[in-house]
């Protein structure tokens, strides 16, 4: 059945701004995402819905009962923008004071006019966000670590961030979404992020919210000349997942880097669709992700790479690889490329396997009984990504978490 | 220390091993040769344990126990060790901690505590000087980016870390060059001792130069058809195996 686009007809008149007016109208023209859509074939996004969130604006003025012990235990810098139930914690929060370093803790919505439901739903209905300036040649030392933590909310999570990252300026990002309430909780982000010339811009995403967790993401990447851009995204425990990842890179020589982990078990489901859209020449893009798929889970991989007809010398690498456990998971991975250059380097490619008996065989003639032993090969698979991250600490932490997550101790 | 005793082995229907029997105490050491394909890297991986192998007939007793009831990890862990040819690669899991799994799995089955952090340091560190490792390498993933050598190296290396009753050692030589080959000699002998054994299974004589067997035993169709001494296999170095076709 398709959903009826009365509940957001109902609440029209609890949105005041304009910008959001139209957005929700354009979101209700739209209509709800089904699986007869292309990029929505394999994720049933009713069942998001079937959890019973109500779409409204946040409210500020509730409270909540996570602590800053808490905080503290999860976090590895002291760069911190904490979000609880959509809505911006300055207690919990903290920055680096620096004169070309501008943070709000809110956008003002603005026109918008895409043609993802997603997105303008989240332009209509989110109040809070980050939207922050790093100026031209700043150097962030520790990584701004972004939180979005719920309790006892039943709203859908609109949340909209806007970073830009100014000429030759280095920064990187951690973002955890994590359910501390009982009950489901729903992450809906957009995010956008502008990379002047020469930046670097580091960004983990780590989607780690377990049982009752849903989310759908879209983050969105401005790239100009000789700049360096690096997208991991950790997709670790929820229910079901949807990260759209594009990236826009305008200028000559400049780097797009995309590494995804996805360790699935029981019945989760991540679906994750990226597009690079080469759209000027000498650039490289890259793109790693690899899955581990357990039970009756499902994965998604739908990477796309365009090659404009200016993007000569364009080096573009993509590659989805795929650990199945299980009889019963399922993976579907669509690798695209369109390339309009003629000379250019492209390639791609999927695969999926298992674990071989011979690798099991010699970790087992070591003594290691065969759980561990699998344990040990799955992590393996997955380190390749994890130790891709850069900053220590939180590289350490997730290989912990991970290690955890396959039942192994080292 | 290790009986089999009348063994016939097959794969996919097809016999491997035709009765082959073979008696090691401890304190020895028994060479096994012979020509390719007669089922010698077929015994140390029924020996290790290998699924997919059908015994359809004979024993193996280890130590008292049945080996062939034992599961792979199970016969690692009560002393019997498999160099192996081809050592396989584990990206993402360094020497390190793979060794650790190791000692620690070994240590939990026979109800022992894990060896403290500190005194494992320091064992890798006495060990690794055995086989000539780089400092780097208890960091490095486990075979990965290794050459043949090296490879080669980090089994003698696992195995002197594990410290096995029984070891098995095949065709350890091959693709060795003759530094390497001295290195992984050194290390056997070093570990050698009148407690444990090795059975050390080799194409080439050049091997045996190195590590002296107290006895030799030519494989040929799946069982020993003759045994000796260390001559034996000087004598196969000149002659050749053509003489045991015949016997077949």
């Amino acid at each position: 059945m398709n959903l009826d686009t009365d509940i957001l007809e109902k609440i029209m008149p609890t949105i005041k701004n304009s910008h959001q007016q139209h957005s929700l109208q354009n979101a209700i023209n739209i209509g709800f995402p089904t699986m007869k859509q292309e990029e929505w074939k394999y994720t049933y996004y009713n069942k998001i819905l079937q959890q019973g969130f109500s779409f409204k604006t946040a409210e500020h003025t509730q409270t909540s009962s996570i602590t800053k012990e808490f905080i503290d235990a999860n976090a590895t810098s002291s760069n911190r923008i904490v979000f609880i139930n959509g809505i911006f914690h300055n207690e919990f929060s903290s920055l680096v004071n620096h004169p070309k370093i501008n943070f709000w803790n809110s956008n003002n919505a603005t026109e918008s006019n895409t043609v993802e439901f997603l997105v303008e739903i989240n332009n209509a209905l989110s109040t809070d966000g980050i939207f922050l300036e790093i100026g031209d040649h700043v150097i962030v030392d520790e990584p701004i670590e972004i939180f979005y933590l719920s309790d006892n909310n039943q709203a859908i999570i609109n949340l909209k961030n806007k970073i830009i990252v100014g000429k030759n300026a280095q920064v990187k990002f951690a973002e955890y979404a994590i359910n501390t309430q009982q009950a489901p909780t729903y992450n809906n982000i957009v995010t956008s992020i502008n990379v002047a010339e020469n930046a670097n811009v580091e960004f983990y995403k780590i989607q780690d919210g377990g049982a009752g967790f849903y989310s759908t993401d879209n983050t969105f990447v401005q790239q100009a000349a000789k700049s360096v851009c690096n997208i991991t995204t950790l997709s670790l425990s929820g229910e079901i997942i949807r990260n759209v990842l594009q990236f826009d890179i305008n200028g000559e020589r400049a780097a797009a880097h995309m590494n995804g982990l996805y360790l699935l078990q029981q019945n989760e489901h991540v679906d994750n669709r990226t597009l690079v859209n080469h759209n000027v020449a000498n650039c490289e893009s890259f793109e790693l992700y690899k899955g581990i798929l357990g039970g009756t889970s499902t994965g998604v991989f739908n990477g796309k790479i365009v090659v404009k007809q200016a993007a000569q010398k364009t080096n573009a690498f993509q590659s989805n690889r795929n650990l199945m456990l299980s009889n019963d998971a399922n993976i579907y991975t669509k690798p695209q490329l369109e390339i309009f250059a003629d000379d250019v380097k492209c390639s791609h490619g999927a695969t999926s396997s298992q674990i071989e008996d011979s690798e099991l065989f010699y970790l087992q003639a070591r003594g290691i009984g065969k759980t561990t032993a699998r344990g040990l090969l799955v992590f393996a698979f997955g380190e390749e990504i994890v130790e891709m991250i850069k900053p220590e600490a939180l590289k350490i932490r997730m290989e912990k978490r991970i290690a955890e997550l396959l039942n192994i101790e080292f | 220390m290790l009986k089999i005793n009348n063994l016939h082995v097959s794969i996919d229907n097809k016999e491997i091993l035709k009765g082959f029997s073979l008696e090691v105490n401890k304190g020895e050491i028994h060479a096994i040769m012979g020509p390719n394909g007669t089922g010698k890297s077929t015994l140390g991986n029924v020996l290790a344990g290998k699924e997919g192998y059908v015994i359809t007939e004979g024993t193996i007793e280890f130590d008292g126990k049945n080996l062939l009831e034992l599961e792979a990890h199970e016969r690692a862990q009560a002393g019997l060790f498999l160099a192996f040819q081809y050592p396989i690669e584990i990206p993402g899991v360094s020497n390190a901690n793979f060794l650790k799994a190791s000692i620690n799995e070994i240590r939990k089955s026979k109800g022992e505590e894990p060896m403290p952090p500190n005194e494992f340091l320091k064992m890798m560190r006495e060990k690794m000087e055995l086989v000539e490792m780089k400092k780097d390498f208890i960091s490095r993933a486990v075979n990965q980016g290794f050459s043949g050598g090296e490879k080669k190296r980090n089994e003698i290396f696992q195995m002197a870390m594990l410290n096995p009753k029984l070891a098995v050692l095949d065709e350890t030589d091959s693709g060795l060059d003759i530094d390497a080959m001295r290195i992984v000699a050194n290390g056997v002998n070093k570990l050698h001792n009148s407690e444990n054994a090795f059975i050390v299974i080799t194409h080439y004589q050049r091997l045996l130069d190195y590590i002296i067997p107290d006895f030799v035993h030519v494989m040929y169709d799946g069982r020993i058809v003759k045994t000796g001494d260390k001559s034996l296999a000087l004598e196969l170095e000149e002659k050749g195996y053509e003489e045991f076709e015949l016997i077949k």
